[in-house]
């Protein structure tokens, strides 16, 4: 027999014995040593491939076609199982993962909820076209009274109710002071919101803190007339607490506003029957506030006859614990992390 | 204030208004309506029924069966657990839909299988005083089938709030007469008798705070318990009754809202003296207290000199009435409110009395006031009257006829309510219109001085409810608050999305805790800014740092177990400065706290305790473009103190607190704290002006250990590398730090710090040799400079 029926013998068995290798290599290693076996520098058919320089002539042409025929069957073989075989790694891989086990934790934080709704309330009276503004919490007694039309003996002055300094300087006992300021500072219109603490001397309890949170707001111009106040003040706690929500107006005093209100929202906390919660203080800027900045600014721009505004206030603290029901005002400051976390 | 409503009801036409009604009236006049108690029965449908029947329960032992008629023509069959009342007794019962005051309603139902249509009701189930057990047993003349209610007493107490400038509203009259406006109903006819009066010959007027004074007196009187109404009005409003003379004051003083005093005539000797008080003169005040007067105090005193009542406030303890009383001196006077309300604050003798003259009388209702308390201690008390009531000084006029522009109103108003109905309400009000056009105010409504006053009274009595709503604002441009505002909103956002949580604590804190400052410029003596009366000494001085607050607020969450402690708080803080130089500077800050679990432990990860690189991470963290160094720096009562810095400014300091101080606290991990200047912080989050191209070309790494003193801090090294200033070096970091205390691996007084360097030309790819070269430039830098050995 010729070396051409050889090895077309050998070639044949070298890819029977292939096949057969690849198919039972149990893992990507088995393979790979498989390819190595057959196909590497000193692999079978790699060897036997090179007897072809032996091979007669005319017998060339078949044998190579049979060569690179096991090769290619050979190669196909590999690939198809290397795939197979990566299938079943990926899977096994895949299937050691618990997807019901917890995630890695990571730190939460959260913002406090005062900051949560004094920016809400921010937002909506910057979208109505208010800018901020701002003033000292350490006051005078001119800023925090005197310009706001209260009496020399008016009972929030006294030692009991505000903090005094030995300067004879105060905590401010509301933002209203910042109206004053800001007056005292631009001309009309002034159009403004100040959010900031104030002080009174109560004894911290469930409802009462020493040092609170109010936002202030202050709208003057030529013709600020009440229905703007009631526009203003109805969309703004609309916004805040709902669109259906009904707010009235209730007549009340305040030294520095004529006519003054107070305002109600009517709410209804769950399981309970809906009921009216007092939520801002409003009025119009009393003239004789107009006539005390006119005095320190030494000009006219804030003549009585000429502007008219409206000025309103709130507690942030109680907003908070209305929204979300918080019973208990110390809880603001306490800070304790399993009431924090509820805001994350 | 406390109203009773039938008390009201002396003076207006209330029926047929529900209690919601009457709520609603007081609120949309101004008056805080703060609680409402109902006394009595308030059911109509609890009804005098005659029990005609009772036979056992068939299933049950304790419960009988019984028949009632309730005048529906037909027996209504009611099962019953009482056992006081005998057949043919009238007892309350309940029919199906009476609501008791419990708050239940009563239905038909069915107990232990036998039907019940109602209920038989006991004196509490109704509303009534508890009495006897069992069912109320009703007199024998009740008739059957009317409402009970009707035959027992019903009041509804009402507790309500009045605005410091409306005083002619703390009198029953008062409240009646602004309910008659708003109601557009007339009020009930008053009468008070004329009295005759004289010019006083034994008053003595001495002071300004006293303007008007009126004295009668009255012989002859019998003091003793008062008639069940005089005795019954009082105890209405919650006034507990004294006798008859004391009673009649308070009632005139509820009804009318002139205070008034009775003087024990046979105590003063000779006549009145008004005057103020002799500075050190001690007063006896009828609660039994003492008091020290000043000059400016105001007293009711006899020609002897002594004071018998402290003007206005409280009469004296020497000169009151009492059982033996037989002749008395009533005083009904105008009090200056000032004055009144300084004696009252400084003394802190509040009463019924000062309440009302430190707001304001009207002096027009002075003399009134005094003849219906005659003519009430007459009828209760017997006697006679003495001449003519004596009166001293004059009613002042305190107000003036006020202009009302119809311009302005309309202006103010929107339009929403013409001069002629305005008009009106000022008429229904008490004004009056006057030929020239200017409004008449009555003596009671003093409050009313301006054009804006007038409005008020309009747009009150008009109600909001009735004026448009207008949306209509200028455009605002945003303000530098407004900009300071929203950068502090990103670094509260930055700050919790780090794991951080915003606190919020009180300004005020305690001496104590001013350890814990860490201001950003130490303090210095005189600098600490404190209030003068504070509530308590937790809360005595103005915080000058925010992290007291935060290391308190710490301190309470380790109490309840807290193991992770990450917390921030914005806000002012307060000192003077140099020394009290400078005085009442607020500023910005930003206070940082962290403690405990830097990390969550779990299955798949280890718990990890915070330490100071995981406070410097979330400093860098907030301004993570910003190149931040920190240089140490001493703080008093802190370790491991650092300046932070950006671009060299100093924009605040970072520290541990004292191991001591934190054991005093009770903490078990380390406590490290920050406080930020946040005025400075805002200015560092400005965005990029510009992006930076990408590098086009790569480039490469080198690494090196360095065996270094275990003293040589990284900062002298990273100083070196940038001073070296290599031109190919684009970043360096440091990735290891190794020391072995043992000094087995390495030296104890030595460390290895390993540094990854990173090279790069922006215009090339570079050669390794370049890279190469350019490391060892690097590395002969170091040997030299710090003597590094290179691992």
């Amino acid at each position: 027999m010729g070396t051409g029926f050889l090895m077309k013998e050998q070639i044949s068995s070298i890819q029977t014995e292939a096949l057969e290798l690849i198919a039972n290599a149990g893992d990507v290693r088995a393979l790979e040593d498989a390819r190595v076996a057959v196909l590497g520098k000193k692999g079978s058919l790699t060897l036997a491939a090179a007897g072809i320089k032996d091979v007669p002539k005319e017998e060339k042409a078949e044998v190579g076609q049979l060569l690179n025929a096991a090769r290619s069957a050979i190669t196909t073989a590999l690939e198809k199982k290397q795939l197979a075989l990566q299938e079943v790694a990926d899977r096994a891989a895949l299937a050691g993962i618990d997807v019901t086990l917890p995630g890695r934790a990571v730190l939460t934080g959260a913002l406090h909820p005062l900051t949560l709704i004094r920016d809400e309330a921010i937002g909506i009276l910057r979208r109505m076209g208010f800018a901020l503004a701002d003033g000292p919490e350490i006051e005078d007694e001119f800023h925090c009274f005197d310009a706001l039309n209260t009496p020399a003996d008016h009972p929030a002055r006294n030692e009991k109710d505000t903090f005094y300094f030995d300067s004879g300087k105060l905590l401010r006992t509301h933002t209203s002071s910042v109206q004053i300021r800001t007056m005292e500072g631009a001309k009309p219109p002034v159009r403004i919101i100040a959010p900031g603490s104030a002080y009174r001397r109560d004894e911290i309890d469930a409802t009462h803190l020493s040092v609170f949170n109010q936002l202030e707001g202050l709208y003057v111009a030529e013709d600020v007339s009440l229905p703007d106040l009631k526009g203003t003040l109805e969309y703004f706690l609309q916004e805040l607490f709902g669109p259906q929500t009904e707010v009235r107006f209730r007549p009340h005093f305040f030294p520095f506003t004529e006519p003054s209100f107070e305002i109600d929202v009517k709410l209804t906390v769950k399981g309970q029957a809906p009921r009216w919660i007092e939520v801002a203080g409003c009025g119009m800027v009393d003239p004789a506030v107009f006539e005390s900045v006119s005095k320190t600014r030494k000009d006219d721009a804030f003549d009585p006859a000429a502007v008219t505004g409206f000025a309103f206030g709130m507690g942030l603290d109680r907003l908070a614990m209305i929204r979300w029901g918080i019973k208990d005002i110390r809880l603001l400051i306490e800070n304790d992390v399993r009431f924090l976390k509820q805001f994350a | 204030m406390n109203v009773s409503l039938n008390w009201l009801s002396t003076h207006l036409d209330l029926s047929g208004k529900s209690i919601k009604e009457i709520d609603d009236l007081f609120t949309f006049a101004g008056v805080e309506v703060e609680g409402i108690v109902s006394k009595g029965i308030s059911s109509e449908k609890i009804v005098v029924a005659q029990i005609k029947e009772a036979v056992q329960h068939p299933n049950a032992d304790r419960l009988k069966v019984t028949q009632v008629d309730a005048g529906e023509g037909v027996l209504r069959q009611i099962v019953c657990g009482a056992q006081n009342y005998k057949v043919a007794d009238k007892v309350p019962c309940a029919l199906p839909g009476a609501a008791l005051p419990g708050g239940f309603t009563i239905g038909e139902t069915v107990m232990r299988k036998v039907e019940s249509r109602g209920m038989l009701c006991s004196a509490q189930e109704i509303g009534l005083p508890p009495g006897e057990d069992g069912l109320l047993i009703l007199p024998e003349d009740a008739v059957i089938g009317k409402p009970v209610k009707e035959m027992f007493d019903s009041d509804t107490l009402l507790e309500l709030e009045v605005t410091p400038n409306r005083p002619d509203l703390l009198s029953h009259y008062g409240m009646a007469r602004e309910l008659a406006t708003l109601l557009k109903t007339p009020l009930k006819v008053m009468e008070i008798p004329e009295v005759p009066t004289v010019a006083a010959g034994s008053i003595r007027l001495e002071s300004e705070g006293c303007p008007l004074y009126s004295a009668v007196r009255i012989s002859g009187v019998t003091v003793k318990e008062s008639p069940e109404w005089l005795k019954g009005r009082l105890e209405s409003i919650g006034l507990r009754p004294i006798n008859n003379i004391v009673d009649v004051t308070n009632f005139v003083l509820h009804e009318l809202g002139q205070p008034l005093h009775a003087f024990d005539a046979g105590k003063v000797s000779g006549g009145i003296v008004v005057r103020q008080a002799r500075e050190g003169e001690v007063f006896g005040a009828l609660d039994e207290s003492e008091h020290v007067l000043k000059a400016d105090d105001l007293v009711i005193s006899d020609e002897s000199g002594a004071a018998l009542a402290l003007a206005g406030v409280m009469g004296g303890l020497e000169s009151g009435v009492t059982e033996g009383t037989t002749e008395i001196l009533l005083e009904s006077a105008y009090f200056v409110p000032q004055g009144i309300r300084r004696t009252s604050r400084r003394t802190a003798l509040m009463s019924d009395s000062s309440y009302r003259f430190e707001r304001g009388v009207d002096p027009q209702g002075v003399l009134a006031a005094s003849a219906l308390a005659v003519k009430l201690i007459l009828e209760t008390a017997g006697g006679s009257v003495a001449g003519a009531t004596e009166v001293a000084g004059e009613a002042p006029v305190l107000t003036k006829p006020v202009a009302l522009d119809a311009a302005r109103l309309d202006q103010l108003m929107g339009g929403s309510i013409s001069l002629t109905d305005a008009g009106a309400i000022l008429t229904r009000l008490g004004l009056t219109e006057r030929a020239d056009g200017l409004w008449e105010v009555p003596s009671f409504r003093a409050d009313l001085q301006r054009h804006i006053d007038l409005v008020e009274e309009i747009a009150r009595v008009h109600g909001l409810a009735n004026v448009p709503s207008r949306f209509l604002g200028a455009f605002v441009p945003a303000s530098a608050v407004d900009l300071a505002y929203d950068a502090d909103l990103v670094l509260r956002r930055r700050l919790a999305a780090l794991g951080v949580y915003e606190c919020q604590t009180i300004k005020l804190i305690a001496d104590g805790q001013m350890v814990d400052a860490l201001p950003l410029r130490p303090m210095q003596d005189g600098d600490v800014i404190r209030v003068k009366l504070p509530l308590s000494e937790d809360h005595a001085v103005m915080r000058p740092s925010i992290v007291p607050g935060l290391v308190a607020s710490a301190v309470r969450n380790v109490r309840q177990q807290a193991k992770s402690l990450r917390f921030f708080e914005m806000g002012r803080v307060f000192r003077n400065a140099g020394g009290g130089k400078a005085k009442d500077q607020e500023s910005e800050t930003l206070g940082l706290l962290v403690s405990g679990g830097a990390a969550v432990g779990g299955w798949n990860q280890a718990e990890r305790q915070a330490d100071l690189y995981d406070l410097k991470g979330l400093v860098q963290a907030l301004v993570p473009n910003k190149t931040i160094r920190f240089v140490p720096r001493e703080r008093e009562g802190f370790a491991l103190g650092c300046d932070i810095k950006a671009d060299d400014q100093n924009v605040g300091v970072v520290a541990r607190l004292l191991p001591a101080r934190e054991r005093e606290l009770d903490f078990v991990s380390p406590v490290y704290v920050a406080e930020l200047d946040l005025g400075k912080l805002r200015k560092l989050l400005a965005g990029v002006d510009h992006v930076e191209d990408l590098p086009q070309f790569p480039g490469s790494s080198r690494d090196a250990a360095m065996e270094v003193a275990a003293t040589l801090p990284a900062s002298e090294i990273e100083g070196a590398v940038l001073k070296h200033a290599e031109p190919l070096l684009v970043s360096f970091e440091c990735f290891d730090v190794f020391a072995d205390a043992s000094g087995v691996k390495l030296a104890a007084d030595r460390k290895s710090v390993a540094y990854r360097f990173h090279y790069r030309d922006s215009g090339r790819t570079l050669q390794s040799g370049e890279v190469d070269a350019a490391h060892q430039r690097m590395l002969e830098m170091l040997t030299q400079k710090l003597g590094v050995k290179f691992r």
